[in-house]
C-alpha cells in the first residue's frame, strides 16, 4: 500500500465507520463476493435484502470476521480487517451481531448470557456487569426473565436476548443477519420494535432482512445484492417505487406481491 | 370485559376453554398397567408366568443359601457349620479385602481420604453457588496427591507406609479416582489437539489417542510394568503403582479424548459464532461456552468410561498389585481357609463393585439431569 492510499484510508474512514473496497470472496471455486463496494457512514441505517445464495449474509459477515475474504479491503472503525488475531479482536469489540438462529449459551442463565462478554473481554467487574445487563434487559423488556434459561423463553424473547447481549457490549455497530427470519409470525414485531427503537437512538446498523416493511420504515438505504454483487441501492422511497434495474423489478414484485 | 368491542366494530365474544374430562378407567391404575405390560397378548401372558415360574423356583434356595442357613458368628473355618454361605470368611478377611494390608493403627489415613473424596464430591451442594465450579474443580485435581501425602505419609511426619501395604479395595478406588481425575482434562487437551489447525499438535495427539485406545489395558499395563523402566535411567526405580497410574491416566485420556470429540460435533457452529461475535478469545469460548456444552452431550459417555475403568482396575492383579481381587485370591489359597469359599469372595467383591458403580450412575445422571438447561421436559 503506498503511502497516499493510506492518507486516503485514514481519510475515508473518518467520514466512513465501515470501508469495503473491492472485496471478493470465493468458496472454493464458488465466487460468493464479487467486487463488492460499501461506505457506511457513522448511524446510518442499511438494509441488504436480495434472493437467497445473493451473498448478502456472507457480506455482513466479512465485517466481523465470521468469513474471510481473498481480495479487497475493508475498514471498521478505522482499523483494517487483515488476518492478524489482534485486529479482528479490536474489531469485534466495536460490531455487535445478531443472527438468524439466536445463538444464545443454552447453558448460561439470559443474565450469564448477557454478562459473559463485559467480564470476560472487557474485565468489567461482575456487579458492574449485571447493572449493565439489567439495563439493557430493561430496554428489550424482558428484565423479569434474567434468571431463567435460554430453552424456556419462546424465540421472540431469546432474539430479544441475542440484542440486548450485543448492545452489553457497547458497539458501534450492529449486524443484523436475518433477525426475524427464524420466528413465528407472531414473534416478528416484538424484535422489529426493539430494533426500530435502537436505529431511532443513532446506532449504525446493516440488517439484512426480508422485512420490507421495517426498512421503509427505517433505513437511510436499501441494497438490492443479487449473484454476489450489489445491484442496485437507494434510498427507501426510490428503491421501492422507481427499481431502476430489471432483476429489482423481479424481486420486488415476488416480495411485495402478498 | 363483557363489552369488550374488536376493532371490527362487533362485540368480541369471549373464548373459554372447555374444562378437561377425567380419562377412561381402563386406560389408568394398577389394572391397565398390568394389561399392557404383562397380558396384552397370548405370547406375552406365556412368558410372564414363565417367567414367574422361574423366579418362584429360584428365590427362594438362593434366599435361604444368603441368609436363613448362612453363618455370620465365629471367627475360624471350623464355625461354619450350616449350608448356607460362610460369612465368617468375609468377617474375618474384611480389613485386607478393604484396606490390603495397610499398618491396624494407621488404616483412619485411608478413612480421611476415602472422606475427602466424598466431601470433595458433595462440594457442589454445600459450597455457595458464586465459587461452586472453580472451588470444586481445584479441589478435585489437587485431591490425588493430597491422597498420596496423606497415604505416604512422610511429608506429614507420619509412620511411613511403603506403596507394597497399599491394597484392597482402598487402592482400587484410589487408582480408579486418582486416574479418572487426572485423565478428564488431559482427554479434553488431546481432544482439542485432534481439532487443532496445527498439523504437528494434530497428528500427536492423534497417534497418543489411538494408541491408548486401541490397546488393551491389560498390555498396556505390561508395558507400564515391564517396557516403562527401560526407559528410565539405570538406577533409577520409579515405584509401581505410580507407573500403573500413569498408564491408567492415559489410557482414561485416550478413551475420554474421543468421548469428547463427539461431543464437540454436537455443537453448533452458532456458539463459536456467537461467542467471537462478543470478543470471546479461543480459550475463552473453549473453557466458558464449549467445554460445559460439551460436558453436558457427553454426561452418560463420560460416565461409561468412567465405569469401565474402575472396573479395568481388577486387572491389576494379574501384574501383582493387591488390589481387591487379588487380595480376595490370596484370602481363599490360605491354609485356614481351605474349602472352597470362592462364592461367597467373589459375591462380596461383585456387592462392592455394583455399590459404587451404582452411586456412580446415580450421581452421574443427578448432574446430568442438573446441567439440563434445555427445558424440553
Amino acid at each position: 500500500m503506498t503511502t497516499e492510499q493510506i492518507a486516503s484510508a485514514a481519510d475515508s474512514s473518518e467520514e466512513h465507520i465501515i470501508t469495503i473496497h473491492n472485496l471478493n470472496k470465493w468458496y472454493g471455486d464458488f465466487h460468493v463476493l464479487k467486487d463488492v463496494n460499501l461506505k457506511v457512514k457513522k448511524g446510518e441505517r442499511i438494509v441488504v435484502c436480495g434472493p437467497s445464495g445473493s451473498g448478502k449474509s456472507t457480506m455482513i459477515r466479512c465485517i466481523n470476521h465470521l468469513e474471510e475474504f481473498q481480495r479487497g479491503t475493508m475498514f471498521v472503525n478505522g482499523i483494517e480487517m487483515i488476518d492478524d488475531v489482534k485486529n479482528i479482536e479490536a474489531i469485534r469489540k466495536n460490531v455487535g451481531m445478531v443472527f438468524q438462529h439466536f445463538n444464545l449459551f443454552p447453558h448460561l442463565t439470559i443474565l450469564e448470557n448477557l454478562t459473559i462478554g463485559p467480564i470476560w473481554v472487557q474485565k468489567k467487574p461482575k456487579d458492574e456487569a449485571e447493572a449493565i445487563a439489567m439495563k439493557y434487559l430493561e430496554r428489550v423488556k424482558i428484565a423479569n426473565q434474567a434468571l431463567k434459561y435460554p430453552g424456556q423463553l419462546s424465540g421472540g424473547q431469546q432474539q430479544r436476548v441475542a440484542v440486548a447481549r450485543s448492545l452489553c457490549m457497547s458497539p458501534e455497530i450492529m449486524l443484523f443477519d436475518e433477525p426475524t427470519s427464524a420466528l413465528d409470525p407472531e414473534m416478528v414485531k416484538e424484535v422489529l420494535d426493539v430494533m426500530v427503537e435502537l436505529a431511532e437512538e443513532g446506532m449504525t446498523m446493516l440488517c439484512v432482512t426480508h422485512e420490507m416493511g421495517f426498512a421503509k420504515k427505517v433505513a437511510d438505504r436499501v441494497i438490492f445484492m443479487d449473484g454476489g454483487e450489489i445491484v442496485e441501492e437507494n434510498t427507501p422511497n426510490e428503491f421501492f417505487d422507481n427499481p431502476q434495474t430489471d432483476r429489482l423489478q423481479l424481486f420486488l414484485s415476488q416480495v411485495l406481491q402478498h | 370485559m363483557t363489552d369488550t368491542t374488536s376493532r371490527f366494530g362487533k362485540p368480541a365474544r369471549i373464548f373459554q376453554p372447555s374444562a378437561a374430562q377425567p380419562a377412561p378407567i381402563k386406560s389408568t391404575g394398577a389394572y391397565a398397567w398390568l394389561r399392557q405390560n404383562l397380558f396384552s397378548s397370548a405370547l406375552n401372558t406365556i412368558v410372564t408366568i414363565a417367567i414367574v415360574a422361574f423366579l418362584a423356583t429360584i428365590i427362594p434356595p438362593m434366599f435361604n443359601w444368603l441368609f436363613l442357613d448362612s453363618n455370620l458368628s465365629g471367627s475360624t473355618q471350623a464355625d461354619c457349620t450350616g449350608d448356607g454361605a460362610c460369612w465368617v470368611f468375609i468377617k474375618v478377611w474384611l480389613q485386607p479385602l478393604l484396606y490390603g494390608s495397610y499398618p491396624d493403627g494407621q488404616i483412619w489415613r485411608i478413612n480421611l481420604c476415602l472422606l475427602l473424596l466424598f466431601v470433595t464430591l458433595a462440594a457442589p451442594f454445600w459450597l455457595p453457588h458464586r465459587m461452586r465450579n472453580k472451588v470444586d474443580i481445584a479441589m478435585l485435581l489437587v485431591l490425588p496427591f493430597v491422597a498420596i501425602v496423606i497415604l505416604d505419609g512422610r511429608l506429614l511426619g507420619l509412620e511411613y507406609v511403603s506403596t507394597d501395604y497399599w491394597g484392597g479395595f482402598a487402592l482400587n478406588l484410589f487408582l480408579a479416582s486418582a486416574s479418572i481425575i487426572l485423565g478428564m482434562p488431559l482427554g479434553f487437551l488431546w481432544a482439542l489437539g485432534r481439532r487443532s489447525q496445527m498439523p504437528m499438535a494434530r497428528s500427536i495427539c492423534v497417534i497418543l489417542i489411538e494408541f491408548f485406545r486401541g490397546t488393551p489395558v491389560l498390555a498396556l499395563f505390561f508395558m507400564g510394568s515391564v517396557m516403562l523402566p527401560l526407559f528410565f535411567p539405570e538406577g533409577t526405580t520409579v515405584d509401581k503403582l505410580l507407573r500403573v497410574w500413569i498408564v491408567l491416566t492415559l489410557f482414561m485420556a485416550g478413551y475420554m479424548a474421543e468421548v469428547y470429540r463427539g461431543g464437540f460435533q454436537a455443537i453448533p457452529q452458532g456458539q463459536y459464532e456467537a461467542a467471537a461475535s462478543i470478543g470471546l478469545s479461543f480459550w475463552q469460548t473453549t473453557l466458558l461456552v464449549i467445554l460445559p456444552q460439551v460436558i453436558k452431550v457427553s454426561m452418560p459417555n463420560i460416565l461409561a468410561t468412567a465405569v469401565m475403568l474402575f472396573k479395568n482396575t481388577t486387572f491389576l492383579m494379574i501384574i501383582g498389585v493387591f488390589e481387591v481381587l487379588s487380595t480376595a485370591q490370596n484370602a481363599l489359597t490360605n491354609s485356614n481357609w481351605l474349602g472352597g469359599f470362592s462364592t461367597e469372595a467373589y459375591l462380596f467383591v461383585g456387592i462392592v463393585y455394583w455399590i459404587c458403580c451404582f452411586s456412580m450412575s446415580s450421581v452421574a445422571s443427578y448432574i446430568e439431569r442438573k446441567l439440563d438447561t434445555s427445558h424440553r421436559s
